[in-house]
């Protein structure tokens, strides 16, 4: 691999002396050399195997403040070196924009070893162990009679390598690891059908569950929803699982990206330092979580990642930006660039003391949320609205399943309302956090 | 030197690959005692404009160029897929997706390819896009963004994005097809946010299709898109706060085709109907719904967004019959699925791109007219809702599905009423169908933006249907 990604290095270079050569004032230059392997089991037999090694180059480039970017998964350097120049024949009818540019040089140590982004087990793993990681975890929820279909088990691992040169004089590289292996089954007779999955995922195999315990999970996840019920609409307390938190955080996410503060299409623009939460609520983004899936040592514009706190008992203290939006908004750069955009490092929300059962067991009445459908988000107001699937819960015991049901309510005052943060951060995604229990929100039924 | 000089006229670059290479690379793939070997080789180049906060913010090109190679052994897919397209990494590609078939070794028959071509084209392109000068686009997006801008004092910020593409496909199979295509693509969408007493709201916009940018003179001009974007956004601002509970639901003609794609079209896609985890995979020929309901998906509606001359895996598509008179009448497949069933293929295999395998999928999907006039179908409803525009949707297999609707209004007496903003509409298939009480008689076809997504592919479609009242459905709201 050492030899590629000297290749490589050598072509990103050169790309950015042909641009500087060609009039770019600045130009940044990124190459992705990736390999994946995917299996699908299902009913016990593989029914889709996939393996590929795929590069793809992108760049971006200035011209008396105008910018043009490109990419290619053609890497041939005649290929590139004409999207080179057609990107400053593109710049020049478009407007000059005095905020555009690349961030100033910043000096810094951190390196995919300290970060332990890369497990050479992952890389070393067989075909065959992969295939029967899929198998087993798939083996061991049909054994479960109630089970009676299955969607099929995959796992899946990537290597990539992601390498950044730009004119200031940045040049920076690292390599990465992913494994995940998850489940989804479908129970009931007849039309009354129900469906769950579960899933891990982690840089590290080592970290990864077991696929007993994946099965087992799914297993359990699915058949609790048998024979659901639809009830009467009213207004509850609504307890999020921690997969159900992960989605809340990444529409929280959305509401203080740099990107959409500027652009006002955010409700918690113009807030910063405002309480906009009660004291519970504490919300971080960290790309230097070691081994973590979402940490990184540099953006896709080279800026040092960090640890950013967004906020901190409820009060609104940064925004998360790109270079250009924190030119914009005259802000820091947080180092969650992403071409245009800003996503996510670590994004989560600090867990609190208690577990997830006594959340469950302090419940008098309310609606333990395990599943949503649907898109409706809207950061430009903060409203949710989405089709929901969870348990009934009454003097602090699930009573029945609850299907075909909706939530809403609305950010601001959900972030107001969280009464109780658990303790059970998982940490299998990116954007993620504990169970908790909202006072209250809409749930629509009958 | 390979050119890659890419004009309309242009056929697919050849990339130095003659076909007896590629014959050469399908015999590989089956060396190991495969069924059927396919190699989809596309090239594909997309232009970006991005206007916000009254300038040109940014353009973007990109070229995604690669090989998918695909080995079926029953019903086994291995596939492999790479952008380096040498032969040595050819060979390779080939070996890698045969390790699924493990037989021995088979003398395989000398494959004779016969190269087809498309006889019509489902494309309406006279100035396609990419042969056209860069400022004839921007001046697209700027008429957009002005009149989005100026419609009314209260619109704050606009966003205004073009999209292009050109997508050249080359589909070769071990049973001697071969298929070459070229797939203009393009769309004008505009984001107007307004703003009134502290509060916001944004409105959305949008056109296109596999037209050329004439489209954008005859059918749907910029000034439109950015005027219907801002009006969005400004009866937003009165919009009050959506009804809760169980009601009778009124869906407006063309943007609510989005129920027909999620309650009825995913789930008659042919895997997971044979995969028996579709709760319609046993209703073939039986009764799901109302009698007035005849649902088609169409892939060779002209200059529409989810047309092909071929699919993905090469076949002609067919407009497709999925339900007639509420009676199950067909499935959507692709050719892996149409094997195993035993049944006629009808070209719905497509694909996100070379690295992704094909899945069988919707094209052009809708709701036929049916005999109602739409302003008696607002009239039975005494007190109900009415679904404006809407902004997706997604389904399970169960049959379980809802729609976000970002724009409503309330029905009272007959009459629609206020302004309503964002509810999530829930159901459940087989109970939602039966419920289909009207049907109007003005089909129409929802603006030419859709994305539909699967398993992680994306891939253009579009959908229509005509005004419609479900007798009960679950509005998600708060009151």
């Amino acid at each position: 691999m050492k030899a590629i990604s000297h290749d490589l290095r050598k072509l990103a270079e050169r790309l950015v002396q042909y641009g500087r050569k060609q009039g770019a004032d600045e130009i940044e230059v990124t190459l992705y050399d990736g390999r994946e392997f995917d299996v699908e089991v299902r009913l016990g037999q593989i029914e889709n195997l996939v393996e590929a090694d795929s590069r793809y180059c992108a760049f971006r480039l200035f011209k008396d403040k105008k910018v043009a970017s490109a990419s290619s998964s053609d890497l041939s350097l005649s290929t590139l070196q004409a999207l080179v120049r057609q990107a400053l024949k593109r710049a020049s009818p478009t407007h000059a924009d005095e905020f555009a540019g690349l961030p100033a040089p910043a000096r810094f140590k951190v390196t995919e070893d300290s970060l332990k982004l890369y497990d050479p087990e992952v890389a070393a793993m067989k075909p065959q162990e992969k295939i029967k990681m899929a198998l087993t975890a798939e083996r061991v929820a049909l054994q479960d009679r109630r089970i009676t279909n299955s969607f099929g088990a995959s796992f899946v691992t990537n290597e990539l390598r992601t390498i950044l040169v730009n004119s200031s004089g940045f040049s920076g590289e690292y390599l990465q690891t992913y494994c995940s292996l998850s489940l989804g089954l479908q129970a009931g007779q007849g039309d009354r059908l129900v469906e769950d999955y579960w899933f891990s995922s982690k840089r590290h195999l080592r970290e990864l569950a077991p696929p007993e315990e994946v099965a087992r999970i799914a297993v359990e996840r699915t058949v609790r929803q048998l024979n659901p019920r639809k009830v009467k609409t009213q207004n509850v307390p609504v307890i999020f699982e921690p997969t159900m938190t992960s989605w809340l955080l990444a529409f929280l996410f959305s509401c203080v990206s740099g990107t959409a503060v500027y652009q006002q299409t955010t409700f918690l623009a113009g807030r910063l330092g405002e309480k906009i939460g009660n004291d519970l609520i504490t919300v971080v983004d960290d790309g230097l979580l070691p081994g973590r899936l979402g940490s990184r040592p540099f953006d896709s514009e080279g800026v040092p990642t960090q640890r950013t706190v967004v906020m901190e008992r409820g009060i609104l203290k940064n925004y998360l930006c790109n270079t250009y939006a924190s030119r914009k908004l005259n802000l820091p750069a947080t180092g969650n660039g992403n071409g245009r955009g800003v996503v996510p490092n670590n994004f989560y929300l600090e867990p609190g003391t208690v577990s997830a059962e006594e959340i469950i067991r302090s419940t008098r009445k309310g609606f333990l949320l395990t599943r949503v459908i649907g898109h409706g988000l809207n950061p430009v107001t903060g409203d949710i609205s989405r089709g929901a699937g969870g348990l009934w819960i009454e003097d602090g015991q699930p009573l029945f399943p609850v299907s075909e049901v909706t939530i809403a309510g609305n950010l601001g005052q959900i972030l107001q309302n969280i009464e109780l943060v658990g303790n059970d951060i998982q940490f299998e995604s990116p954007v993620c956090g504990p169970t908790i229990r909202v006072a209250e929100m809409t749930v629509a039924g009958k | 030197m390979v050119r890659r000089k890419i004009s309309a006229k242009a056929e697919l670059p050849d990339f130095q690959l003659k076909p007896a290479d590629l014959k050469r690379i399908l015999s590989l793939a089956l060396a190991r005692g495969g069924d059927f070997a396919d190699i989809f080789l596309e090239y594909r180049t997309s232009l970006s404009i991005l206007m916000e906060e009254d300038i040109i913010k940014e353009s973007s090109e990109s070229v995604t160029m690669g090989l998918g190679l695909r080995v079926i052994h029953r019903d086994r897919t291995g596939y492999a897929y790479t952008n380096d397209l040498s032969e040595e990494k050819l060979r390779s590609v080939a070996l890698t997706a045969s390790a699924i078939a493990s037989s021995r070794t088979r003398q395989l028959r000398p494959i004779r390819f016969r190269l087809q071509r498309p006889d019509g084209d489902v494309a309406r392109a006279r100035l396609v896009a990419t042969t056209r000068p860069l400022q004839e686009k921007i001046k697209l997006v700027e008429r957009a963004y002005q009149s989005a801008l100026r419609h009314d004092p209260v619109i704050k910020k606009v966003q205004v994005a073009y999209g292009e593409s050109m997508q050249y496909v080359r589909i070769m199979n071990s049973e001697g097809l071969c298929v070459e295509d070229k797939r203009p693509m393009v769309k004008l969408v505009a984001m107007a946010l307004a703003e009134k007493n502290g509060r916001r709201e944004s409105g959305f916009c949008g056109g296109g299709g596999r037209v050329g940018l004439e489209y954008f003179d005859r059918q749907l001009r910029p000034e439109t898109i950015g005027q219907e974007a801002a009006a969005e956004a400004c009866l937003l601002l009165e919009a009050v706060d959506p009804p809760a509970g169980e009601m009778p639901v009124v869906l407006s003609p063309g943007h609510s085709g989005v129920l027909i794609h999620e309650a009825v079209g995913h789930l008659l896609e042919a895997d997971f109907i044979r995969k028996k985890t579709s709760v319609l995979w046993n209703k073939l020929g039986k009764n799901v719904g109302s009698q007035q309901l005849n649902i088609y998906d169409d892939p060779t509606l002209p200059g529409f967004r989810g047309s092909y001359n071929f699919d993905d895996e090469g076949s002609r598509p067919q407009k497709t019959l999925l339900v007639e008179k509420g009676v199950v009448r067909g499935f959507l497949q692709d050719m892996l699925s149409s094997r195993l069933m035993k049944k006629d293929k009808t070209g719905h295999g497509r694909r996100q791109d070379f690295s992704c395998w094909p899945l069988p999928r919707m094209a052009n999907t809708y709701i036929d007219r049916g005999e109602y006039d739409p302003e008696e179908i607002i009239r039975s409803v005494k007190k109900g809702f009415y679904v404006s525009r809407l902004s997706g949707g997604q389904v399970e297999d169960s049959g379980q599905f809802t729609f976000s609707v970002t724009l409503g209004y309330l029905i009272e007496d007959g009459r629609l009423g206020r302004p309503v903003r964002q509810a999530t509409l829930i159901g459940t298939n087989l109970d939602i169908l039966q419920k289909v009480e009207m049907v109007g008689s003005d089909l129409e076809f929802g603006w030419q933006t859709g994305t539909c997504s699967k398993e992680g592919q994306d891939v253009p479609v579009a959908d229509g249907c005509p005004t419609m009242k479900i007798s009960g459905m679950t509005v998600g709201g708060l009151r």
